[in-house]
């Protein structure tokens, strides 16, 4: 006769659910065809590539670097929102939910297994962009240099120390510009940026009643991180010692992530090298700032009813 | 049998705010206890809206409770870890369609803590159990509402667990599905599994439960096992056999004299769905009398 469970000792807190609901999360993303956006993404950046073909060799991979990090900034965060905004509302709606909270599962469990499928799915597009984009500016460069060299032939040269001094130039600019393990502090700002976003909506999510709310609420959360801390310097700048002004600023700089402190794209696009500490900062940020808002969101979710 | 019972539920009222300017108030379940032993088959029967499936949330910790206890196995049914113990199977439930049959199953299996062969014969323990072996690999989207239905009661005990709750685990599904998920609950029982079960179709409860409560406007209004709130107590019954129409004016005495043999003497039965639209409807009555307060 089977009249009960066997002896399991029950742990208040268990990576192995969490890795279970995670991997589950990213199974379902992947069978929505959400990948299906990077066919897109392939479109402009082989578009970018061909596009600025008469610009100056240096000119040419800023544009075509530009171009793509937009583009990867863009679906990255569009997506960390949309993906993440339809997860618990659908599961509370199906009543998915009751079936997985019905289980020795916790309800902080739930949330951290949400999270890290939404990570694992944004670790796995940046990853297929950041491999398309490195391999199509790296075929880029080599053309580039190529065809720049080519163009010597009918320039007179004076020695041939001269000629190969223009050469040695066109390479180091090429080789500054082009592909580089510079580019992937980048891509660690695009994903640390994406994984907040994530954690702020999975926060929204916790307490909104639709998807649609969700998008909206976190869209206007990425929207004012983006500008935050714009707002704040402004704010301080004029508060000239007022304590309200001062507290407001506060107060938003705790509320919401502050999205300009992992702008590195720029010094990338121009090719200045990241400092390796800067890439770590970021980490730290976009940790702390997952910390607080997966907080918020177990506070609000522990109490939700189902 | 153990003398801790499976479900304990001591005066559980559940109360929610309608959401909305003025604080108003809705008291959906209202002092409700119950008690279901071990092995037991309890079935909670109550028209839509009676608090059936809040007092189900709350013993599953969906929902807090206002005031009162429920515990299963006597441990909190607050705790996280009292739902070792504890299957569920929604009303409607929509289990994530990207997934098979055999991936549900996993899925649910590794969130109760199961790996590698053990869980992997338990899944097809399972599939063999609501006869699902052939749709293993079909995705959840394709499958039939009864054939849902069963997967999800696959799901509630892939753990093992001593106490299964089904919230009305035969909605929507045709006469062939219900009579499979009818034998599945006979199945569990046998098991000796405790199952808790709300169902509008009051004929398959009395044919499963051993014990029933009627529930109504969040009030318990009847509790007790099938034969004691079936019993019609004023009245009385007897079973012969060879009786004559002339028997039945000195029945007893001539039983006797006349050589007839008797067989039983009780109180007769009424049915279960007499006697729910009886309970209900006098409670109705008596609520609409007191000006709709319940």
């Amino acid at each position: 006769m089977e009249t009960g469970s066997p002896i399991r000792r029950h742990r208040s807190f268990s990576f192995g659910r969490v890795w279970t609901i995670a991997t589950g999360t990213l199974t379902q993303l992947v069978r929505m065809k959400v990948f299906a956006f990077m066919a897109i993404f392939a479109v402009v950046l082989i578009g970018a590539s061909f596009a600025f073909a008469d610009l100056k060799t240096e000119q040419e991979l800023k544009m075509l670097k530009d171009v793509s990090f937009a583009a990867i900034q863009l679906f990255c965060m569009l997506f960390a929102i949309a993906g993440t905004a339809m997860l618990i509302p659908r599961d509370v709606e199906d009543r998915t939910l009751y079936t997985i909270l019905c289980k020795p599962v916790s309800r902080l469990e739930y949330l951290l297994g949400k999270l890290t499928g939404m990570v694992l799915v944004l670790v796995i597009s940046l990853g297929a962009m950041d491999l398309l984009f490195t391999g199509v500016l790296h075929l880029k460069q080599r053309t580039v240099v190529e065809q720049n060299v080519a163009e010597l032939e009918y320039r007179p040269f004076r020695s041939q120390e001269e000629r190969e001094k223009a050469v040695a130039e066109i390479i180091e600019v090429a080789t500054q510009q082009g592909a580089s393990w510079n580019l992937q502090a980048g891509m660690a700002a695009i994903l640390a940026k994406s994984i907040v976003l994530t954690a702020v909506t999975l926060l929204v999510s916790t307490f909104a009643t639709s998807t649609l709310f969700t998008i909206m609420v976190s869209l206007a959360l990425m929207v004012i991180g983006h500008a935050q801390g714009l707002a704040r310097e402004v704010l301080l700048d004029e508060a000239d010692g007022a304590v309200l002004p001062r507290l407001v600023a506060g107060g938003v700089a705790v509320l919401f992530p502050d999205f300009k402190t992992f702008d590195v794209l720029d010094a990338v696009i121009t090719g200045t090298v990241v400092p390796g500490v800067e890439v770590l900062k970021m980490g730290g940020l976009c940790g702390i700032y997952c910390v607080l808002y997966m907080l918020a969101a177990w506070v609000l979710f522990a109490d939700k009813e189902l | 049998m153990s003398s801790v019972p499976a479900v304990s539920v001591e005066q559980l009222t559940r109360v929610f705010r309608v959401p909305g300017l003025r604080r108003r108030e809705f008291t959906a379940v209202s002092d409700v206890s119950l008690e279901v032993q071990p092995g037991e088959v309890y079935g909670l029967i109550g028209p839509n809206g009676s608090g059936k499936s809040t007092t189900m949330k709350v013993l599953l910790g969906l929902l807090r409770a206002t005031s009162g206890k429920c515990a299963i196995f006597g441990r909190d049914s607050a705790r996280v870890d009292s739902r070792e113990e504890v299957g569920y199977l929604p009303e409607n439930p929509y289990f994530y369609k990207h997934l098979t049959g055999a991936e549900t199953l996993e899925f649910y299996g590794k969130l109760c803590g199961l790996r590698g062969r053990e869980l992997r014969d338990r899944i097809g323990e399972m599939l063999a159990l609501v006869d699902l072996e052939e749709s293993r690999d079909r995705r959840l989207g394709g499958y039939s509402k009864g054939m849902l239905q069963r997967i999800g009661l696959a799901q509630a005990i892939i753990h093992r667990p001593r106490l299964v709750v089904l919230d009305e685990p035969t909605a929507g599904v045709d006469p062939l599905g219900s009579r499979q998920i009818r034998d599945l609950i006979m199945e569990l029982k046998r098991r000796g599994i405790t199952v808790i079960l709300s169902s509008h179709l009051l004929e398959q409860v009395q044919e499963v439960c051993d014990r029933i409560g009627i529930i109504f406007r969040g009030r318990m209004l009847r509790e007790g096992s099938l034969a004691e709130i079936t019993e019609v107590g004023n009245r009385s019954e007897i079973v012969l056999e060879g009786m004559t129409p002339e028997l039945m004016e000195e029945i007893r005495a001539l039983a006797a004299a006349r050589g007839a043999k008797w067989i039983h003497d009780g109180h007769p039965r009424t049915t279960l769905e007499t006697l729910f639209l009886e309970v209900t409807s006098a409670a109705a009555e008596a609520a609409r009398a007191s000006g709709g307060k319940s």
